[in-house]
């Protein structure tokens, strides 16, 4: 009876896991964490107002043309007309288009988007917007036009945004 | 016999297990979730009232410099408030007379103050510009515009990550 005790080994009891220093490094890393959370993530998009400026015409090849794309933002839709003192009236001409706001009375920001993709695409050299909005264009439309005319798809389009009143 | 030994074992003091397996969920969730959100760039400044950022695809990081605030009903130059916005108008903001306004004169002497400052990196033209969404344009023209004239005409609008 006394050897059939002796035979049980210590192995076999069952073994606490400590957890006492892992609450120790959570109670480390948790104020650490905490102090350096961020729950808005803040980011900018650089724009200007614009300036009188010399502009002197330059005779450049076709594919160097650097337009200078204007986006109106009116009450039912978006205007688009180009500026250069590169390209002809009729290159010119060609950019002049309206989108007419669809019947959900959304701005058609997507139609917008495949319209200065193409424009890119025919004029690379091309990186600056003006995006001229009416008095009663909310901010918020302003910011999403922006973030369309900028970027597409991962692809940078005009970059440099210039924001401006109406003139007139 | 049996009975006794039972009796001596009841009186061995047993200390008590700390059940941490609870606290350790909440600690690993909480460790998890601070992890996603740690970020390198703390934005830390105080706005006085309500704002709503617009959303958007950018990814600029901002740095601190002169800060121009638009809420719904007034108008901050820092962390001062400069005059009110009525029915979508700014107060003492006279649209054929924007150098008169009060904006314009603090805008100078925040430009006067930046002119003079020795950092070198800093952009001297640039203001961090945050507005409501649901402002309309007619708001905001008017205050970009006397930024632009008192020597700001660089901007970097102030957006929330989409």
């Amino acid at each position: 009876m006394l050897g059939l005790r002796g035979n049980r080994r210590k192995s076999d009891e069952d073994t606490d896991l400590d957890l006492v220093p892992i609450m120790n490094v959570f109670l480390v890393m948790v104020p650490l964490l905490l102090t350096s959370a961020s729950f808005f993530n803040l980011k900018i998009i650089n724009t200007s107002v614009p300036v009188l400026g010399n502009s002197e015409s330059v005779i450049a090849q076709e594919s160097d043309i650097k337009l200078t794309v204007i986006v109106e933002l009116e009450e039912e839709g978006i205007r688009l007309s180009a500026l250069s003192d590169e390209a002809d009236t009729e290159a010119l001409n060609q950019v002049g288009t309206y989108f007419a706001k669809e019947n959900t009375r959304q701005y058609p920001l997507d139609k917008l988007s495949s319209f200065l993709q193409k424009l890119k695409t025919q004029y690379p050299k091309s990186d600056t917007v003006i995006i001229i909005p009416e008095g009663s264009i909310i901010y918020d439309t302003i910011i999403q036009t922006m973030d369309v005319a900028r970027y597409s798809n991962d692809v940078q389009l005009f970059p440099n945004v210039v924001i401006s009143g109406k003139v007139g | 016999m049996a009975l006794g030994r039972s009796r001596m074992r009841s009186r061995g003091f047993i200390p008590p297990k700390l059940q941490m397996t609870s606290m350790m969920d909440m600690f690993t969730i909480l460790l998890i979730f601070l992890i996603i959100s740690f970020s390198e760039h703390i934005v830390r400044f105080r706005i006085e009232g309500d704002i709503r950022l617009p959303s958007s695809s950018a990814q600029m990081d901002f740095k601190e410099r002169t800060r121009l605030v638009v809420l719904e009903n007034s108008l901050w130059l820092g962390e001062e408030k400069v005059t009110e916005i009525k029915d979508g108008a700014v107060v003492g903001l006279d649209p054929n007379n924007l150098k008169g306004s009060i904006l314009y004169q603090r805008l100078k002497k925040c430009r006067r103050e930046v002119e003079q400052s020795t950092d070198e990196g800093k952009d001297k033209n640039l203001i961090l510009f945050l507005c409501d969404k649901r402002l309309s344009f007619k708001t905001i023209n008017n205050i970009i515009k006397t930024a632009g004239m008192a020597g700001f005409p660089n901007f970097q609008f102030g957006v929330l990550k989409q």
